[in-house]
């Protein structure tokens, strides 16, 4: 029964690093952009998500809801004033650039909200639980998968449904054409930034909910966003959410044998992944059809 | 009434210059060819009339109104569409995700959907497959149907006959006449030039990144193209 619930509880955890992998894997499919202040936009949001709740009256559903819409502004900003800057066949600037902005962020966090390490709180939903069948699972575990299954499922419908979604995925096949059919190459870039950084921010948010975070966690979260992608295959969405689910239960399940352990069973299984698979970095580029 | 002209237009690569004073135009609802070998900068100059690359000397009017400079979405907006050379399809979307992204942006016209399913009926029954895996003639097709969507008033046509077979060219040219009744007018770039010839109203001749020849298609004879073609050296 202990392993069902660990098992479970490495799915919720895994859907949220699905979403860091989501968020990393679609602004590198679209723009070409390998956003290293990636985990710190997410250790961001976990920051605005506590201040909100500590100095508004908000209900939390609500305080998600503007720390999307706050995430969603400020990757448009990032594309719209930084990173456009940047376009061109060599990937090296915007890498630069987003690894200052990601020193200036990590130092404004200790600035703004100390070194403490953090956790939202959440008050009675934090320990509700429901019994099945003798296999206790938590209220907020839950909801939290679901709402980590739901946003990819929405992802899904966007890219497959809409125009803006379809040009997101004709934009990482041939940007040049998309322009000669009209469409503004920059205002999609910065549209898909925004919404890169919402599902990223949203999962950094939810996962404060469970865990801790400090002012340098971005590290971290960078570093799983990573191993996601590279598990679930660059430009999937599927890959990126099956990819997550597995290193969140690797973790979970190696953190019961050994409490100690960290993430270290995460990185380890990622590490066998590499060794097994004889993967090639050199995938094909365009964000495919999930 | 003048749809396009370009008047004395030089595009360069970086520090490599791909055109010289080159000076064209297009009448409404005319078929225009530009021939000329490899390198002559065909290509070029339909990337610099719709802002792929932007001509760093010279002008080009649109409708009388000067489109030089202007972002490539805009110039595609005022009605300019391309067919590139090689098809460059959105490879991960589907046939019809294709048409649908052409018609996202389109102008008001007489093209729709159904009405490019009318022209090409055979692209109907692949419309669900994913555009990297239809033929080379599908894919000229869905090409062809992309940049009409846009309800273009300016089709550039690069090389469309490149790599496909003789059969499939001709069943592509026999779509002209249609395309050509609803009063768009058309831009061929070929290397084929008794095609070429054949299927415009009037030629012009690049030899590198220079006219060489400026001709009702008709006029031109065989011995004036290849003297254009290749250089009087070749005389």
């Amino acid at each position: 029964m202990i392993v069902v619930e660990a098992v479970l509880n490495g799915f919720m955890v895994g859907g949220l690093y699905g979403l860091f992998g989501l968020g990393l894997a679609f602004a590198f499919g679209i723009m070409r952009v390998v956003n290293i202040a990636h985990g710190d936009f997410i250790v961001l949001a976990a920051y605005l998500g506590v201040s909100l709740l500590a100095l508004t009256p908000l209900p939390l559903l609500v305080v998600v809801v503007c720390v999307a819409l706050i995430a969603f502004a400020l990757g448009w900003l990032l594309q719209a004033t930084l990173l456009n800057r940047t376009l061109g066949p060599n990937p090296v600037p915007a890498m630069v650039t987003t690894m200052g902005l990601s020193i200036i962020l990590r130092n404004a966090f200790v600035k703004i909200w100390g070194a403490d390490i953090r956790s939202i709180d959440i008050g009675a939903l934090q320990n509700k639980g429901l019994d099945f069948w003798g296999v206790s699972i938590g209220v907020l575990p839950l909801i939290i998968f679901a709402a980590a299954a739901g946003l990819f499922g929405a992802m899904h419908l966007l890219l497959t449904r809409t125009t803006i979604g379809r040009a997101f995925r004709a934009a990482a096949d041939d940007f040049e054409i998309l322009e000669t059919l009209g469409f503004n190459r920059r205002r999609i870039y910065n549209a898909a930034m925004g919404l890169a950084i919402t599902l990223s921010a949203v999962a950094g948010l939810l996962l404060a909910m469970r865990s801790s975070f400090s002012p340098y966690a971005g590290a971290e979260r960078l570093l799983i966003a990573f191993e996601v992608v590279i598990i679930g295959g660059l430009g999937s969405l599927r890959g990126c959410f099956f990819g997550g689910l597995f290193l969140g239960v690797v973790q979970v399940v190696g953190l019961r044998l050994n409490p100690d352990s960290g993430p270290l069973f995460g990185h380890l299984a990622f590490f066998l992944v590499l060794l097994t698979r004889q993967w090639n970095i050199s995938l094909p580029l365009a964000w495919r059809r999930s | 009434m003048t749809l396009l002209t370009l008047d004395d237009v030089d595009v360069f690569y970086g520090d490599l210059q791909a055109t010289f004073g080159v000076s064209l135009r297009i009448e409404e609802g005319e078929t225009v060819a530009v021939i000329g070998a490899n390198g002559a900068g065909k290509s070029t100059l339909l990337r610099a009339i719709i802002g792929l690359t932007p001509p760093r000397r010279g002008e080009i009017r649109l409708a009388g109104n000067v489109i030089t400079g202007l972002p490539c979405d805009v110039i595609a907006r005022l009605g300019v569409a391309l067919v590139p050379e090689g098809r460059r399809l959105f490879a991960s979307l589907s046939v019809e995700e294709n048409l649908l992204i052409g018609a996202a942006r389109a102008r008001p016209g007489p093209w729709s959907l159904e009405a490019v399913y009318r022209l090409f009926p055979a692209m109907r029954e692949f419309r669900r497959q994913a555009a990297a895996e239809i033929s080379g003639g599908q894919q000229q097709m869905v090409a062809i149907a992309r940049a009409l969507l846009t309800n273009p008033r300016l089709l550039l046509c690069d090389e469309l006959s490149l790599g496909l077979a003789p059969k499939v060219i001709a069943d592509i040219y026999a779509c002209f006449v249609e395309i050509l009744r609803s009063g768009v007018a058309i831009v061929l770039v070929e290397q084929d030039t008794v095609r070429a010839r054949d299927s415009s109203n009037r030629l012009y001749c690049l030899l590198k990144g220079k006219v060489t020849l400026d001709k009702a298609s008709r006029q031109a004879s065989r011995e004036e193209i290849r003297r254009a073609y290749f250089g009087d050296r070749a005389a």
